[in-house]
Order: structure tokens, then C-alpha cells, then sequence
């Protein structure tokens, strides 16, 4: 084990769980309101692209991280539309964000990079820099849910909407508010994804890690700082994957490419019935229905 | 406590019941339409007359050599997942991890009918193994992830689609040790000889159309008529009610998610041993995504699967022959896919605004 849990490994391992670390936050952030946000991947996703596109254009990736977020911010604000004013299944509603979000990154992806053709690299962002980062917000959700009033009314309104309403808290608000931030993460995310030591964006970057980051938050059982400790576990096992991959095991290589898939799935259930879910979680709030 | 649980605000309302029946073939029309209408945009974003452009795919699916036939080949497999889901959905049980039900189908049915002293019996007997194996194979896949639901409560929809992952990696492993043919130079395989589905006579299309075709309106029967049927929309409703009546809502949902991946499971089976004759690198193509669309397109209702099954077909197939006078990116056609997904989500929330938020 000395061999694979080097430097080199846990920092790789560091990478790979900074995006899905800073979706989990977002996702925290709104599944606290009781807005179940399963477009998550697609947020990543867009996130990545959009990241991508600013980053290229302008040549500064901390433009693409600000892209990312202002366009997971935008594709929160979809959500917010269908799931929040609208009231429609929050289930069927997220699962519909993610397949759009998957087929119009590929399409527009495809219309300025053709097939074949290599897109270029960009200027990349340290990862002492992204760590630092991820440090902070964690720093912020953990103090604005936890020691602010905006917090308090949060989980109030993901926990008892009625009560909430009843205390004058405008319920969709809340939410609305909880699920911009959401989406404005997980744009981040896929962003730090591609403007990070990858530099690249491909077809399905994210490759699951918006599921894989909905996953972490019932581990982590709706708390920040577990949550950001789930994903580096994720990002461990990713990394050690990688370099297991390369070694002449007698495992196969594929068994290494499910692994982190099959601890997600190990840690989720592990947790779920353990953990508090908000109350409310994705129950659409209809005043005088209860 | 779990993540499957939701209330709509339309249920248990006093429903009108015309309007509901409107509105059930309403959403569906106009989200494909106003699908079709967001298409257009983007093909004149790329420089193409979209009235052309949907003309020749018109054409291409109705009169073209190989249109019809080619529409029925690629419903095939979106109308056996789309059903599971139909199936899993209307117990409010939201599976996305058919994809992975399909592929475990897809190598189980390989495996078994390539077998040494297995892949000497005659044809027919292989298919009924094969089919078997792969239902089977993806009844056990996409019970897992119920198992994990039922008794752990691990969100079903998030445990689906992390086994999708391991499928696919156990494909990559199965095709490049497990049942690879010797002699192909690239991981593929072995191919399925005897087993591979006759065309069907005049159809020009594989038998698994004709199963897939069948299968919707004997699932329609069996939730009109079955015991099965009725405690699906029950547990869609009020799982509460279920228990408090002795049966168990856990079993009911089991069932449920076994048997929508064995659909999915013998979906994987009729595309291999319908279309491609053995597994390849690129045996995943997605199937399992496209066919939520096609179940939410279908209302959830079997036979409303198949007519969505085969207008999603019938969009891909267009296009694939519009592209080839226009000049369209492939990845276009997702995107109108996916738009019509989206816009029926809107319409039902619409509907259910327009019903006065009464519950």
C-alpha cells in the first residue's frame, strides 16, 4: 500500500474530488431547503462546457470557473421555474435537466470542435489554488447554514414548510435562493473539472460524478464538512484506480474502473437509513395542503 | 425514509374526467411538437432550411428504401426499457439505470448461448435461452438496486445509475477476456451464430420487433386486469394503503423494479442478437437514457410507449437520412429528444396549474 498512497496519488486523489466536493456543497445547500435537485450532472456538465468556452476564449480559467458558475447558476434557475413555481415532480423534472443538459453539451461541443480535431488545452489552475478554494466555500456553506438566521430558515423550510410560511418566510423564495446556489456549485464544479489540472473538456467529463456527488450528500447525512470528506474519499478511490490501472495485477483494470462507482453505491447505503433527510425533501410546497 | 417519495400536487383531486383524458393526449402533441419547433431553430442556426430538412426526414422514414424497416429496428429496443419504466414509474419508483439492466442482459445472453455445448443446439431453442438469460440477467441487475432500496433505503435512483458504471466496465472486461472471440484482433465478443433473430417476413426487421410490439398491450392487460396492475397504482398512490391492507408495499416495489429490468435486460439481447450479431466496444449507446424519454412521451401507459417508441425511432431515423443531403451535426437529434422530454415535464406542470392548484 506504501507504493500506492504517495504523494503523487493524494493528489491526484485531491483533483479528481475537488468537483464532485463542490456539487455535494451545492447540493447540501438545496437539498437543505427540500429542493431534491437531480439535474446535478447536468449542471456539472454545463458548467464544465461553459467553463471551457471562456477559458479558451479569454485565456484566463478563472473566467471559465466564473462562467461555470453563472451558467450552473442559469441552469438552477430552470429548475427553480419547473420545481419551485411550478411545482412539478422533482424527480422526472431533474432527470429531464440532466438528459438536455448531456445531449446539448455534446451538440454544442460538436459544432465548434469537429470530430477528430483535438481541442486545444487551456491555461490551467493550480491545485493549491483550487483546494483553497473548495476550503473556503466549505468555510461559507458550513457558516451560512449553520450561524446565520438565512440558514436557520433554510432548513426550516425544508424541514416544515407549513411553519415555516406561517412565519412569514416566503417558502419559495427560500428554495428558490437554496437551488441558484445549488446549481451555481455544481456549475463550479464541472468547471473546476476542466479548468483544473485537466484542462480539457471531452464528451461526458463528468462521467456520473453529479450522481456520485447526490450520493455523498445522504452519507454525508446533509452536512457540509462530511460531505467534503466524502468526496476526497471518492477521489482516493478514483486516484488509486488510476494508477492500479496501470500495474500488472492479478485483479482486472475494470474491477479498478467500477471501484469508485461501487463504494458511491457501498457509502450510500451504508448511510441511508442512518441519516436525517429534511422532511420536506422533495415535496413540493402548496400553501393550505396540510 | 427515502428519497422516492413526492406528492403531486394534482393527486386526489375531484378530476374532471374528459379534461384529464384531453390533457393526457394534449401534453404529449404539443411537447413533440414544440420539440420539433425548438429543432427548427437550431437547424437554421446551422445554415439549413428546417422545412427541408424535416421534409426529407419525412420522406426518408415513410417512403425511403429501408425507412419503416429501420424505424421498427431502432423502436425495438426503446420500447422494451421504455415499458420497465412505464412499469417502475407509475409505482413512483423513478429508476434511470436501465442501461446497465441492458447490458447485463446483453453479455448474461452472450455468454450463455456462445457457451461450449450450448451454441450447438438449434436456433430457435438458443433464442429462447438467450432471451431467457438476458431477463434474467437484468432482473437481477435492476433488482439490486430494488433490494437496496427495500431494505436500506438507498435512493433507487441514484443505486441504478452507480451499477450502470459497473456494467459498463464489466462489458469492457467481458469483451476483452471473459467471452472475447479469439480471433477478432479488437476486444469484441464471440458471435452468436445460430442464435441471431430471423427477419421477420415482409417487416424487414428482426423478431424482436414483433416481441416488442406484443409485449405492450399484454403489459397494458396485465395493469388493467392483473392483481400486479392494480397494486402498482396503488403503491403509485399511497404505499400506506398497500400495508395497511397485508400486502407488503416492499414486495410489490421489488417486483415492480424486477420486472422492469428484465425488459430492459431483453431489450439487451434483441438489439445484439437482432442488429450487431455479438458485443462491442460500443454495445453502450445509450438506449437506457433515451427510453425515459419515450415512457414520460407515453404517459406511462404501454400502449402509449409503444406509439412514443416508435415516433423517438422515427426522429433518429430521419434525421439519419436528412444528414446525409443536409448538413446537421448527429448529436442534433438528442438535443430535440431531449427538448421533448423537457416540454412534457412543462406541460404537465402547466396542466396541473391550469386545474387551479385544487388537490
Amino acid at each position: 500500500m506504501d507504493a500506492i498512497l504517495t504523494l503523487a496519488t493524494i493528489s491526484a486523489a485531491l483533483r479528481l474530488a475537488i468537483p464532485v466536493a463542490l456539487s455535494a456543497l451545492g447540493a447540501v445547500v438545496s437539498e437543505r431547503s427540500g429542493v431534491l435537485n437531480l439535474g446535478l450532472e447536468g449542471m456539472m456538465i454545463s458548467g464544465a462546457l461553459a467553463a471551457y468556452s471562456a477559458a479558451e476564449a479569454t485565456g484566463s480559467p478563472w473566467l471559465g470557473l466564473l462562467a461555470g458558475a453563472i451558467v450552473g447558476v442559469l441552469a438552477g434557475a430552470v429548475l427553480v421555474a419547473f420545481v419551485v413555481y411550478g411545482r412539478a415532480n422533482q424527480i422526472v423534472t431533474g432527470i429531464a435537466v440532466s438528459l438536455l443538459a448531456g445531449f446539448l453539451t455534446t451538440y454544442l461541443f460538436q459544432q465548434n470542435y469537429s470530430i477528430g480535431q483535438v481541442p486545444p488545452r487551456l491555461n490551467r489552475i493550480g491545485l493549491v489554488a483550487l483546494v483553497l478554494l473548495t476550503v473556503v466555500l466549505l468555510a461559507l456553506v458550513w457558516f451560512v447554514l449553520e450561524r446565520t438566521v438565512f440558514g436557520l430558515a433554510l432548513d426550516a423550510v425544508g424541514e416544515a414548510p407549513e411553519a415555516a410560511d406561517a412565519l412569514g418566510y416566503g417558502v419559495d423564495r427560500i428554495r428558490a435562493i437554496a437551488t441558484l446556489i445549488g446549481g451555481g456549485f455544481a456549475g463550479l464544479g464541472g468547471a473546476a473539472l476542466v479548468c483544473g489540472p485537466l484542462g480539457l473538456f471531452i464528451e461526458n467529463v463528468t462521467a456520473g460524478r453529479g450522481w456520485v456527488a447526490l450520493a455523498l450528500v445522504v452519507f454525508a447525512g446533509w452536512k457540509p464538512l462530511p460531505a467534503v470528506v466524502g468526496a476526497f474519499l471518492f477521489g482516493l478511490s478514483d486516484a488509486v484506480q488510476l494508477r492500479l490501472q496501470g500495474t500488472d495485477s492479478a485483479v482486472p483494470y475494470e474491477f479498478f474502473l467500477a471501484l469508485p462507482y461501487l463504494l458511491t453505491l457501498i457509502a450510500l447505503v451504508l448511510r441511508a437509513r442512518a441519516s436525517r433527510t429534511p422532511a420536506a425533501l422533495g415535496v413540493p410546497f402548496v400553501r393550505g395542503t396540510t | 425514509m427515502t428519497l422516492t417519495i413526492g406528492v403531486e400536487p394534482r393527486a386526489g383531486a375531484v378530476r374532471v374526467a374528459t379534461s384529464a383524458v384531453r390533457s393526457t393526449l394534449t401534453v404529449p402533441i404539443v411537447a413533440l411538437l414544440a420539440a420539433l419547433i425548438g429543432g427548427a431553430v437550431l437547424i437554421l442556426a446551422e445554415g439549413e432550411d428546417p422545412f427541408a430538412v424535416y421534409w426529407t426526414a419525412l420522406d426518408g422514414v415513410l417512403f425511403g428504401p429501408r425507412g419503416l424497416s429501420d424505424t421498427a429496428t431502432a423502436a425495438t429496443p426503446l420500447i422494451l426499457i421504455g415499458l420497465g419504466y412505464a412499469l417502475a414509474y407509475r409505482a413512483r419508483l423513478f429508476t434511470i439505470g436501465a442501461e446497465g439492466q441492458y447490458l447485463m442482459g446483453a453479455i448474461a445472453s452472450v455468454a450463455l448461448v456462445t457457451a461450449a455445448g450450448v451454441r450447438d443446439l438449434p436456433g430457435p431453442a438458443l433464442m429462447v435461452i438467450g432471451a431467457t438469460a438476458a431477463v434474467m440477467a437484468g432482473a437481477l441487475w435492476g433488482g439490486l438496486a430494488g433490494f437496496l432500496q427495500v431494505r436500506f433505503g438507498a435512493s433507487v435512483v441514484i443505486s441504478s445509475l452507480m451499477l450502470v458504471y459497473v456494467a459498463q466496465a464489466f462489458l469492457q472486461w467481458a469483451i476483452r477476456v471473459g467471452i472475447r472471440d479469439p480471433d477478432s484482433f479488437i476486444p469484441a465478443s464471440r458471435e452468436l451464430g445460430a442464435a441471431t433473430l430471423p427477419t421477420v417476413p415482409g417487416l424487414d426487421t428482426h423478431l424482436g420487433f414483433l416481441v416488442a410490439i406484443v409485449t405492450g398491450p399484454c403489459l397494458a392487460l396485465l395493469l388493467a386486469r392483473h392483481r400486479l396492475g392494480y397494486r402498482v397504482s396503488v403503491l403509485g398512490h399511497n404505499a400506506d394503503a398497500l400495508d395497511a391492507n397485508e400486502v407488503a408495499s416492499r414486495r410489490v416495489m421489488l417486483a415492480v423494479i424486477v420486472w422492469a429490468g428484465g425488459l430492459a435486460g431483453l431489450a439487451g439481447f434483441a438489439e445484439t442478437a437482432g442488429v450487431n450479431g455479438r458485443l462491442g466496444d460500443s454495445a453502450s449507446l445509450g438506449y437506457g437514457f433515451t427510453a425515459i424519454i419515450v415512457a414520460l412521451l407515453g404517459r406511462l401507459h404501454p400502449i402509449g410507449v409503444v406509439l412514443a417508441g416508435l415516433a423517438v425511432a422515427a426522429l433518429k431515423i430521419g434525421f439519419e437520412v436528412a444528414a446525409r443531403s443536409h448538413e446537421l451535426p448527429s448529436s442534433l437529434v438528442g438535443v430535440i429528444q431531449a427538448l421533448v422530454v423537457v416540454f412534457v415535464v412543462a406541460g404537465d406542470a402547466l396542466v396541473a396549474r391550469g386545474r387551479g392548484g385544487s388537490r
